[in-house]
C-alpha cells in the first residue's frame, strides 16, 4: 500500500480509478456479509469505504469520522443502490478535498435515495430480468436441456455484474445531480414499465405450462359417461389453472401473507382430493 | 440410492455456498441461490445430474416470484434446492412429491435467515467501536469473518445431519404411503407453481400489463408454444410498443405530416 501521507495538502486528492473499482468489487460481495435488523447493509457501505476513507484523509479522526458516518443504517437492492455508492464516493472525495458537504447531508442523500432505488431496483432485477431468465431456464431443463441452467447462469451473471459496474461508475462520475436527474427524467419508470409487459406475458406461458390442475368428476347416464374435465377443455382449455392462479393472485395482491396462501393452497388440494373433486 | 459421507458433505457445503457472499452478493443470491441450479449442482454431486436439474426446476417455480424486500424472505429456496433435492433423489420422490417436500424444508431454512440477522449485529456492534477509533481494515474484518464463520456453522452442520438421516426417513414415510395420499401430494404439486406466479404478478402487474398475462396463457394453451418462443415473440411486442409511444411523445403531436 502507497501511503498518502508524503502529498501535499494543497494537492486535490483524487481516487483512483483502482480504488473506485477495488470499493465495487467489495461492496459487490460483501454489501451484505453482515445482513442485520439493526442498520441492515450498514456495515457493507462502511467496508467499501475503509480503504478509500484511508486514501482520502491522512489524519486517523478524520478516517474515525468518515467510518462512524458510513455506519449509518442503510438498506437498497445490491445492484441498483449502486448508483447510490457511486455518488456516495464522490461526495466523499469533495468533502476531503475541502468542500462545505456536512457528513449529514452525505448520509441524509444515502437515505433519501435508498428507499427509491429499492422499489426500481427489486422490481427490475427481483421482478422481472430474474424470473424471466428462469422461465426460460426452467422451461429448457424440464425438456431435459442442461443448455437451461448454463444459459441462465450466463445471462444472470451478465445482467447483474453489468448494471451493477455500471450504476457504481455512472454515480461516481455523474454525482449527485446526474443521479437526481436522471430519477426525475422517468427513463427508469418507462423502462420498468415496458419490461413488465414482457414479464406479465412469459408468466402468463409459465403459468399455461406449469400450473395443473383437473378434475375427475363424471356423470354417468346410462351407458355414457360425461367426463366434467372434458366440457370445460371445450369451453376454455387451462380454464382450472387460470382460474386458480387467478385467485390465488387477487389474495396476494389483496395483501395476504405468502406463507398465509401457501397454507391454504394444501389446505384446499388436500380437501379436494379426499373428496374427490381434484 | 445410498449418500456416503463425502455426497452429505458436498451437498452441506453447497447450501453454505447459496447463503455466503463468495460469488458475488446478489449474484450467489440470484444463481445457486435459486433451485434450477443448486438442483443441478446437487444432482452432479449424486451423480445424476439430469435428475437434479429436472427436481430443481420444478421446486423452482414455486419460488418464482421470490422477491426479498427489507430484509423479508418467504421461505428459503436454497434449502429447497440443496437439500430438498438430495432427499428427493435419494429417496426417489418423483418431482410433485418432492414440490411438497420443498415447501416445510424451505420453511425451516428461513432460521438460517433470521437467525443471522440477529446475530449479526453483534459483530456490527464491535465494528461500531473500530470505526469510532479510525481502524478501517478492522471494520471489514468484522463485516466478512465473524458473520460467515457464523453463517458456516448454522448452515453447515444442520444440513450435514439431515442427510444423513433424511434419507432413511423421509424412505420410510413414503413406502407406508397409500396412492390416495401420492394423489394428494401431486394435486398439491401441481396447484403451488401458481403461487409463484402470483407473487411475481403483484409485483410486475401494473394497469394494462396484466392483460398480456392473459395472452401469454393462452399462446401456449392454444398454440402450444414453449416458454421460449413466448418470451421472443412478447419481447418483440413490448420493444415496437415501447418504440411507438417513445416516437409519438417525441414528435409532441403529429403536426409534421
Amino acid at each position: 500500500m502507497v501511503k498518502t501521507s508524503e502529498v501535499m495538502e494543497q494537492e486535490p486528492k483524487k481516487l483512483a480509478r483502482r480504488d473506485i473499482v477495488k470499493a465495487f468489487w467489495n461492496w459487490f460481495f460483501f454489501a451484505q456479509s453482515c445482513y442485520n435488523y439493526e442498520r441492515l447493509q450498514g456495515l457493507g457501505v462502511a467496508s467499501y469505504m475503509a480503504p478509500l476513507l484511508n486514501k482520502l484523509y491522512t489524519k486517523k479522526e478524520d478516517v474515525a469520522a468518515g467510518l462512524t458516518r458510513q455506519m449509518a443504517f442503510f438498506n437498497s437492492e445490491p445492484s441498483f443502490g449502486c448508483l447510490i455508492h457511486g455518488v456516495n464516493i464522490a461526495m466523499e472525495e469533495q468533502k476531503a478535498n475541502g468542500a462545505p458537504i456536512a457528513g449529514e447531508e452525505i448520509n441524509s442523500l444515502k437515505t433519501g435515495l435508498m428507499g427509491p432505488m429499492a422499489g426500481l431496483g427489486d422490481s427490475i432485477i427481483q421482478g422481472i430480468i430474474t424470473p424471466i431468465l428462469l422461465a426460460i431456464g426452467i422451461g429448457l431443463a424440464q425438456k431435459g436441456s442442461f443448455a437451461g441452467p448454463v444459459l441462465y447462469m450466463i445471462l444472470e451473471t451478465a445482467a447483474i455484474v453489468g448494471i451493477s459496474f455500471a450504476g457504481w461508475m455512472q454515480g461516481y462520475s455523474r454525482g449527485r445531480a446526474g443521479i437526481t436527474e436522471l430519477l426525475r427524467s422517468g427513463v427508469l419508470r418507462k423502462v420498468l414499465e415496458y419490461a413488465g409487459i414482457l414479464g406479465c406475458g412469459v408468466l402468463g406461458a409459465l403459468a399455461a405450462q406449469f400450473v395443473s390442475l383437473t378434475t375427475p368428476i363424471a356423470m354417468t347416464s346410462g351407458t355414457t359417461t360425461l367426463k366434467l374435465q372434458d366440457m370445460l377443455d371445450k369451453v376454455l382449455p387451462g380454464l382450472l389453472p387460470l382460474a386458480l392462479t387467478l385467485i390465488v393472485f387477487y389474495f396476494i395482491r389483496k395483501g395476504k401473507k405468502a406463507n398465509v396462501v401457501l397454507l391454504s393452497i394444501i389446505v384446499v388440494g388436500i380437501v379436494g382430493a379426499l373428496i374427490g373433486i381434484f | 440410492m445410498q449418500i456416503s459421507l463425502w455426497q452429505a458433505i458436498a451437498v452441506a457445503l453447497l447450501y453454505y455456498i447459496c447463503q455466503s457472499p463468495w460469488l458475488g452478493c446478489m449474484l450467489t443470491f440470484c444463481t445457486v441461490y435459486r433451485p434450477l441450479i443448486a438442483g443441478t449442482l446437487v444432482g452432479i454431486i449424486l451423480g445424476q445430474p439430469a435428475l437434479g436439474m429436472t427436481i430443481g426446476a420444478t421446486m423452482n417455480l414455486l419460488y418464482l416470484g421470490f422477491i426479498s424486500a427489507g430484509g423479508s424472505l418467504p421461505g428459503d429456496p436454497a434449502l429447497a434446492g440443496t437439500l430438498g433435492v438430495a432427499l428427493a433423489i435419494a429417496s426417489k420422490l418423483t418431482t410433485s412429491q418432492a414440490l411438497a417436500l420443498a415447501v416445510p424444508v424451505g420453511l425451516l431454512g428461513n432460521l438460517v435467515w433470521y437467525g443471522g440477522m440477529a446475530v449479526n449485529t453483534i459483530f456490527l456492534h464491535q465494528a461500531d467501536k473500530y470505526a469510532e477509533a479510525g481502524e478501517g481494515r478492522k471494520v471489514m474484518f468484522m463485516n466478512i469473518v465473524p458473520p460467515q464463520v457464523f453463517l458456516f456453522i448454522i448452515c453447515f452442520f444442520p444440513v450435514l445431519l439431515a442427510m444423513r438421516v433424511g434419507p432413511s426417513v423421509i424412505g420410510n414415510i413414503m413406502t407406508n404411503l397409500s396412492g390416495k395420499t401420492l394423489h394428494v401430494f401431486t394435486v398439491i404439486g401441481g396447484m403451488l407453481p401458481a403461487l409463484g406466479v402470483a407473487m411475481n404478478l403483484k409485483a410486475i402487474a401494473k394497469g394494462n400489463a396484466f392483460m398480456f398475462f392473459i395472452l401469454g396463457f393462452f399462446m401456449v394453451m392454444y398454440l402450444k408454444l414453449d416458454i421460449v418462443a413466448v418470451s421472443i415473440f412478447m419481447g418483440v411486442t413490448t420493444f415496437v410498443l415501447y418504440s411507438l409511444s417513445h416516437s409519438s411523445s417525441s414528435k409532441g403531436g403529429d403536426t409534421n405530416g
